[in-house]
């Protein structure tokens, strides 16, 4: 019975979601005010920004390529964004198109900044580690430089509304997540470019042989990367009412993290968006549990880079077979 | 599955009766806030309450789950150490929404409607003595004086006061004593090592040195260490040094006759009374809503008298 139901949870496109439910279960039990209906709405809503960047980082870990920049992309987008809609600012638009203004910005800015880690990537040769270290350790720089290391404040309130807002009783950040999600799902399943995106995760030499337009396709993912990790800063910058230029700064390990105890392949060609969201709740969760429980600070850490070395390590081993062959 | 018998066994044991205080910190880079946190705690636990703690490693946006978490719990208490001034104010919104008396440690929000506690060291007049302290010393020995600051973060209110403190401690000893070097920290040290070897080699006779923060003081004494400058009270090469916070390398350089004046917050003063004020409001009762702690000021004068007090001196036994 164990046995079956050991081989079913590793053959299983939803082993992560199992674990979920099991950790879920046990926290309800022994965490107070775990299992509460306030408690799962801020589960929600904690998890929509991670899973709108975290979708983003998926679609460039299916070609083979990894974003270190998303953080430096938050953080710019974040006070770029804001400074066109701050009162301080100047500009003297009325809140409402400031605050289109301002999103579109910040959007732009992700989208730019996605275009040129594809650019290096696949036009320099420059591997996406190298390049996207760089682009992170300079956009963050820039975004400091541009702020003089200052916060930025009164923004419109329709801006502020957006992370509190809801959509026909759906609130906005939720909304925003679920689109994000159809629409990675929709190109990874239903297109040519989704296609495309596992063929050059696979194998690249074979799939630009087989006439797939490798750069494109690496390039888009970049840029949708960009333009996802620009929409969490809209959600991050709007919760907090601040334009920082170290916002997200420390999201990395969570993103990447949720991705690859997903199971997506740290090595492209392998993954899912729904296996992302299962990666981002069971991170999600466990920060929620343990930051519950009471755990110290340092307990924590260690607990959740644990289940991150652990998570990666089992990626690998999965890896290993179809690497030698 | 063994982590969460872990998680269980954690949990069992932490059951207890009484108010729940949830505690966030922002970081606990600096010795400032580690002795602030076990302060805070072990007043919680000596008036029978339990506690969960949370620190946001420098996040703004964890520290908002994170107290969001404490609110879904419904702990009885928040005392948060925030990032800055503004980003607290969406968390103070939470708390008052879910009616959960909230005390701000150590750094004041922005002027806001929101209802809450702040206990704070008054920086300015803290600052301003310790400079005016370093001033005499400079005025005593005789001749002229140039002077550097390390500055903190200067969207932090307290790197503002510290700095506006100096900056009109020194206007009586303009005649004396000239600035020739701000340096930007951000509360990082790198930041500051980086900054005071630049200032030093472009101004070399710099003799009057303050840091807005004890933390930064390994920076310093490195960047002196370098150039040779680093040497004690009486010497007749020794630069003036002043800090601030009392942390445990403020108190061996003074114990040691490094340092000249520290400018000293109370933490033990300020973590009793946040801790008490949050359970007068729990309790209904009026609470003292704007802790103000004076500090005080220790130097090789009246060490013998205020060492004790200052809190790095048990970092420093330790």
């Amino acid at each position: 019975m164990i046995a079956q139901l050991k081989e079913h949870y590793q053959k299983s496109d939803n082993s992560i979601l199992y674990l979920c439910v099991l950790y879920y279960i046990v926290m309800s039990f022994i965490t107070p005010g775990f299992f509460s209906l306030g408690n799962n709405w801020n589960l929600l809503f904690n998890l929509m920004p991670l899973v709108i960047v975290s979708i983003g980082q998926t679609c460039v870990m299916l070609t083979g390529g990894i974003d270190l920049s998303i953080t430096s992309t938050i953080a710019l987008s974040s006070v770029v964004g804001a400074s066109f809609m701050s009162s301080d600012s100047g500009l003297g638009f009325n809140p409402s198109v400031s605050t289109f203004i301002g999103i579109g910005v910040m959007l732009v800015v992700g989208a730019a900044i996605g275009l040129v880690n594809g650019v290096a990537v696949t036009k320099l040769g420059m591997p996406a580690f190298m390049v996207t270290l760089t682009t992170m350790m300079f956009f963050s720089g820039f975004a400091v430089w541009l702020t003089e290391s200052q916060n930025i404040y009164n923004l419109p309130d329709s801006f502020l509304r957006i992370s509190s807002m809801s959509m026909r009783d759906v609130p906005i950040p939720v909304v925003a997540a679920l689109g994000v999600m159809l629409i990675a799902y929709f190109i990874l399943n239903t297109t040519v470019i989704g296609e495309w995106i596992y063929a050059v995760g696979l194998n690249v030499k074979v799939a630009r042989i087989s006439g797939v337009n490798v750069d494109g396709t690496i390039i888009s993912c970049y840029v949708f990367c960009g333009v996802c990790a620009a929409l969490g800063a809209v959600l991050y910058t709007s919760r907090l009412e601040t334009g920082s230029p170290i916002m997200g700064q420390n999201i990395l390990l969570d993103v990447i993290g949720a991705v690859v105890i997903g199971g997506t392949s740290l090595f492209g060609g392998k993954g899912k968006v729904k296996w992302t969201l299962f990666g981002v709740l069971f991170i999600s969760l466990l920060d929620n549990g343990l930051n519950l429980i009471g755990l110290s600070y340092f307990l924590i850490m260690i607990v959740k880079g644990l289940v991150i070395l652990f998570a990666a390590i089992l990626n690998v081993l999965k890896e290993r077979p179809s690497l030698a062959s | 599955m063994s982590l969460l018998a872990v998680f269980f066994l954690t949990s069992c044991s932490q059951e207890k009766n009484g108010p729940v205080i949830g505690i966030s910190f922002e970081t606990l880079q600096a010795e400032y806030w580690v002795a602030s946190l076990e302060s805070i705690k072990a007043e919680c636990e000596r008036n029978g309450a339990s506690y969960i703690e949370s620190v946001a490693d420098g996040d703004a946006n964890r520290q908002f789950e994170q107290v969001s978490n404490f609110i879904s719990r419904r702990v009885d208490g928040i005392i948060i150490a925030p990032k800055d001034a503004h980003t607290v104010i969406p968390i103070i919104k939470a708390a008052n929404k879910a009616n959960i008396p909230i005390a701000i440690y150590n750094r004041v929000p922005v002027e806001n409607s929101g209802e809450y506690i702040t206990v704070v060291a008054d920086n300015y007049e803290i600052a301003k003595s310790a400079v005016d302290h370093m001033g005499r010393i400079a005025r005593e020995k005789g001749g002229e004086y140039k002077a550097m600051i390390l500055i903190g973060d200067l969207g932090d209110i307290n790197a503002i006061n510290r700095r506006k403190g100096f900056e009109d401690a020194l206007v009586e000893y303009s005649d004396i004593v000239e600035l020739v070097a701000e340096v930007p920290t951000e509360w990082n040290q790198e930041k500051a090592l980086a900054g005071v070897t630049n200032a030093l080699q472009a101004n070399p006779d710099i003799n009057f040195i303050f840091s807005s923060s004890d933390f930064l003081f390994p920076s310093i004494v490195s960047a002196l260490k370098n150039l040779d400058k680093y040497h004690p009270v009486g010497h007749e090469d020794h630069v003036l040094l002043g800090g601030f916070d009392g942390d445990a390398m403020a108190y061996k350089m003074l114990m040691e006759g490094y340092l000249d004046v520290d400018g000293v917050q109370d933490v033990h003063f300020e973590c009793v009374e946040a801790v008490q004020s949050i359970f007068d409001m729990i309790e209904g009762k009026e609470a003292n809503m704007r802790i103000r702690d004076p500090g005080f000021v220790i130097h090789q004068g009246n060490i013998d008298e205020f060492a004790g007090r200052m809190w790095g001196a048990d970092f420093a036994s330790e």
